[in-house]
């Protein structure tokens, strides 16, 4: 189960939010685990059935609100509800006082504390966010990813099939590279796939027989892209005849990465054949698709309705006998 | 499916020399190699990814290996391992 540090929470959101932690320190092997968060309204009147205690909790005009209408005695009891079920952290939004008995409650359960100076809206907004991002379900692939006419092609292929090699060969063409051999995919809210490379390797490839090279200090700047969606797979296969390759397209592949599902296309090699050509129209085709024309769909009605034309003079033809 | 654990040995770690030498080894091979390090787990035929490991002196990998002669591919890369790429001679 991904997690993320309490810690690099604050540091990332300090500015943005006026984030303060409440005495100072936070324990750095402290973690948050669930990307969403929680307003704990109800809980705080003791009804807690259900009450997501594994998500960061978040108190805002409503929940202080409430509190300045308990009597100053009862303030404590009811955050000690909260504090109670040991939740991740605790945010006062709005840049207002703690509420009475806030730092002794939380500290006898051990529950960080921080200040926001942003109203509650912003501080939610922020924090799932983040925590989105940064929890997100995320895989390696073995793969080349590449930005082809604005949309995210991830050539798949067993080693040394040429995935790397028709990177270069887009690359060389305008596109731009996003990562090569070890694509980091994440998954975001939505089922989004989004692609990235590797801080090390950068957009450095092995091209085989001469060795690692270095995209950008080649091509340039506009030949990268640190990030993309990932849209439709290219499989790269070397030509069989056993293989049953999509012949019409009236059917579209499709394939998942983290449960996410995508346009597949498989594409068998053979020598002689570009396949730099045949990745930027998959890209081209996927474009037009989505704009609303199906080619092979479209052929096919006109050639479905000259067929129903023909047959229906035969039958005409055929009837008449005058 | 063939899988072994190793510890890298060499000093500092599988940079590019070492990592040649381990992905033109499993690339004699027709099994799928696969290394592991912590939960990242790269295919042991491209150099890019063993490369993106960063494994260091010290670092647990685990060889994972799927094909007709997976078990002679794990036990030679885990060996190559072991020998410190027999001092990079190689």
């Amino acid at each position: 189960m991904p997690s993320f540090p309490l810690v690099d929470l604050l540091d990332r959101l300090r500015d943005r939010l006026g984030l303060e932690a409440v005495g100072g320190k936070i324990d750095p092997t402290r973690a948050i685990e669930s990307a969403d968060v929680n307003r704990p309204g109800l809980a705080l009147t003791g009804y807690v059935e259900g009450f997501p205690r594994d998500r960061v909790q978040i108190l805002g005009g409503t929940e202080l609100g409430y509190l300045r209408t308990l009597p100053a005695g009862e303030r404590p009891v009811a955050l000690r509800h909260v504090c109670e079920q040991r939740v991740p952290c605790i945010i006062v939004s709005g840049g207002v006082p703690l509420p009475e008995g806030m730092e002794q409650v939380a500290g006898e359960f051990d529950v960080p504390v921080i200040q926001s100076a942003r109203p509650a809206v912003d501080v939610i907004h922020e924090v799932s966010h983040l925590l989105d991002d940064e929890l997100a379900p995320t895989t390696t692939v073995h793969g080349s990813l590449v930005d082809v006419y604005g949309v995210g092609l991830l050539l798949t292929g067993r080693s040394g099939i040429g995935k790397s090699e028709t990177a270069l060969d887009l690359v060389e063409r305008g596109q731009r590279l996003v990562a090569d051999d070890a694509v980091t995919i994440r998954r975001k809210a939505d089922n989004v796939l989004i692609g990235s490379g590797n801080d090390l390797l950068r957009h450095r490839m092995e091209i085989r027989g001469l060795g690692i090279i270095d995209v950008q200090s080649i091509f340039g700047i506009r030949s990268i892209r640190a990030q993309k969606r990932v849209e439709v797979e290219v499989n790269l296969r070397e030509w069989s005849k056993d293989d049953d390759y999509e012949r019409h397209g009236l059917n579209t592949q499709r394939t998942e990465i983290l449960g996410a599902a995508i346009e597949k296309v498989v594409v068998p090699i053979i020598p002689g054949k570009n396949v730099t050509v045949i990745c930027e129209t998959v890209a081209m085709h996927y474009l037009v698709k989505a704009y609303g024309y199906d080619p092979a769909e479209h052929f096919n009605e006109n050639l479905l309705e000259l067929m129903r034309r023909k047959a229906n003079l035969a039958v005409l033809a055929r009837d008449d006998t005058e | 499916m063939i899988e072994k654990e190793v510890v890298v040995k060499n000093y500092p770690g599988i940079h590019a020399h070492p990592a040649g030498l381990l992905v033109k080894l499993a690339s004699r091979f027709s099994a799928e190699v696969f290394v592991t390090k912590e939960d990242m787990t790269v295919n042991g035929k491209s150099i890019m990814g063993v490369l993106t490991l960063a494994a260091e002196t010290g670092a647990k990998l685990t060889i994972r290996a799927e094909g007709e002669d997976a078990s002679e591919a794990v036990d030679a890369i885990v060996g190559l391992i072991e020998s410190k790429f027999e001092e990079e001679q190689g």
